[in-house]
């Protein structure tokens, strides 16, 4: 056998690695670097107008002080991260068996898509009251449907379209190499779906929060959505805007934790971004 | 067995859009055990079309192709195909894209550590093995491509324009390469190129197609002896006057 040049592993691996890390660490400095800006022409700006329609945020942070200390903010917030993590626990596993199902057969695709494209099109908003009498109660039941018909659509429609548009050429491959359809599955389908169904869960996410206070609005006055209103109310604008803070900072950790679940589940992905 | 015919394409006849487009017509050709034939032949002639047809992966219009006596319905364990594309799944490692035809035949855990170690190590890949495609060059991935199929230590192997998308240095790499694997362990192979340097290189025989729809123009037999190289070929008297020959024959169905 004749000895041939293997170029060296570490040497072509390492340069990728290193940019991608360098990036992230920059990436990061400008999404805190753009929080604090916000937060300190917050703070400089607010005392220049009536306290009963914004607040600075050092008051905020007074006030949510003040409802951790009555035990008033747990309990809301542990209301609605129950409605929220069971909604988008329904969003996700009828989002994706809905995608793949209606992305890999025709037949329920055009069974499926006119409804699809009906319910995304609406307001879901308009459609809460209709849920909270459909369920008959205004317990958790029908917060948590609300959740889940808020955050469901982008996740079935991104898992349908992954599905819709496989690689031709990978299909070929596969089948060239004799594959069943149960390897079709775990090689091909589900793989490729996986980034999309990630971004999906991270569009729903977004929404499943709004479906989630929505529906505290709607349907029994419970949770961060009923201390919003409470707080509104009676002008306490500083404790008013705890809830929706926390609410907007569930986001902010639950799409980065998606996004870092990405990086995981998906690291063939973790090239040029 | 060394001169028995392995494939056998019978005045094979494809046709695309609706029998409107006639992408090759009563076409024919052999391929002897152990033997390379390159498929030569202008840019949408049907090349990549015939290769498929020989794996079962679309059918034909009319005639036939054999592969050991026994007519082609779909692809065949002891067959396997490599890529213009590569084909291999992002989502995997080195290890398993060349595992993936071995698993799919049902091949034993044991035998598939094996295989894949020895065909990483027959390639040149020894040290990529958890590396992801993307993280590798053109080159390497067509190296993982190639592994993948000769890890299922196939009797005939189908090239379908696999360096066709590499650059001119790498492709010559490559040459090297599947002429350096061939001596070790010689295997039947079907080679479409649309390269005349590469089919004299790499073939022992050439079969020249015409235009659409495509016929065979001629088949030439490359008296260049192995084991080969591609620098080797190039300087060998026989290789201009291949060369040209070819030329030939290809300049002649622009003409017409």
């Amino acid at each position: 056998m004749t000895v041939r040049e293997a170029p060296s592993p570490t040497a072509a691996l390492a340069p990728r690695r290193a940019r991608v890390r360098r990036l992230r660490l920059g990436d990061w400095g400008v999404r805190l670097g753009s929080i604090a800006v916000v937060l300190l022409i917050w703070e400089f700006v607010a005392p220049r107008f009536n306290p009963l329609i914004i607040r600075s945020p050092s008051a905020i942070f007074r006030a949510f002080l003040e409802l951790v200390g009555t035990g008033e903010l747990q309990d809301a917030l542990g209301q609605s991260l129950r409605e929220l993590f069971a909604g988008l626990a329904i969003a996700i596993v009828a989002g994706v068996l809905i995608g793949i199902a209606s992305g890999r057969w025709r037949f329920v695709y055009n069974a499926l898509d006119p409804w699809v494209s009906a319910l995304y099109s609406v307001p879901s908003v308009a459609l809460v009251p209709l849920i909270a009498v459909a369920f008959r109660s205004l317990g958790d039941p029908p917060r948590i449907a609300t959740v889940a018909l808020f955050a469901v659509f982008p996740i079935l429609i991104n898992t349908q379209q992954a599905v819709r548009n496989l690689d031709r050429s990978l299909l070929e491959v596969a089948r060239a190499f004799n594959t069943s359809e149960r390897r079709l599955w775990t090689d091909l389908i589900v793989p490729s779906a996986v980034p999309f169904i990630l971004a999906g869960v991270r569009l729903g996410i977004g929404r499943g929060l709004i479906g989630m206070i929505v529906a505290e609005f709607f349907v029994g006055l419970v949770g961060m959505g009923y201390l919003i209103v409470a707080y509104e109310n009676v002008f306490r604008i500083d404790r008013m805007f705890v809830p929706v803070i926390i609410v907007a900072a569930m986001g902010i950790i639950l799409m980065g934790f998606v996004q870092w679940l990405e990086g995981r589940v998906a690291p063939w992905l973790r090239r040029e971004q | 067995m060394a001169t028995a015919e392995r494939v056998v394409v019978e005045r094979a006849t494809k046709l695309y859009n609706a029998g409107t487009l006639n992408v090759f017509s009563e076409l024919g050709l052999s391929v002897r055990d152990r033997e390379t034939v390159c498929v030569l032949g202008p840019s949408g002639c049907g090349k990549t079309t015939l290769l498929r047809a020989m794996h079962g992966l679309l059918s034909l219009d009319g005639g036939r192709i054999l592969i050991d006596g026994t007519p082609v319905r779909g692809p065949r364990r002891n067959v396997a195909m490599v890529f213009q594309h590569f084909g291999l799944m992002p989502w995997k490692r080195v290890r398993a894209n060349v595992a993936y035809g071995l698993e799919l035949a049902g091949a034993a855990q044991p035998t598939i550590a094996e295989r894949v170690r020895r065909y990483i190590d027959l390639v040149g890949l020894v040290g990529f093995e958890r590396a992801f495609p993307h993280e590798l060059s053109g080159g390497m991935q067509q190296r993982v491509g190639l592994a993948r199929a000769l890890a299922m230590e196939p009797d005939i192997l189908l090239m379908d324009e696999p360096f066709g998308s590499l650059d001119a240095q790498t492709r010559e790499i490559m040459q090297d390469e599947l002429l350096r694997i061939y001596q070790q362990d010689p295997r039947t192979m079907v080679f479409i190129t649309h390269s005349i340097e590469e089919a004299i290189a790499l073939g022992d025989r050439i079969v020249v197609l015409t235009a659409r729809p495509a016929r065979v123009r001629e088949t030439l037999v490359v008296d260049i002896p192995r084991p080969r190289t591609v620098a080797g070929v190039i300087a060998h008297p026989r290789f201009l006057e291949l060369r040209d020959h070819c030329w030939r024959l290809l300049r002649e169905r622009v003409a017409a």
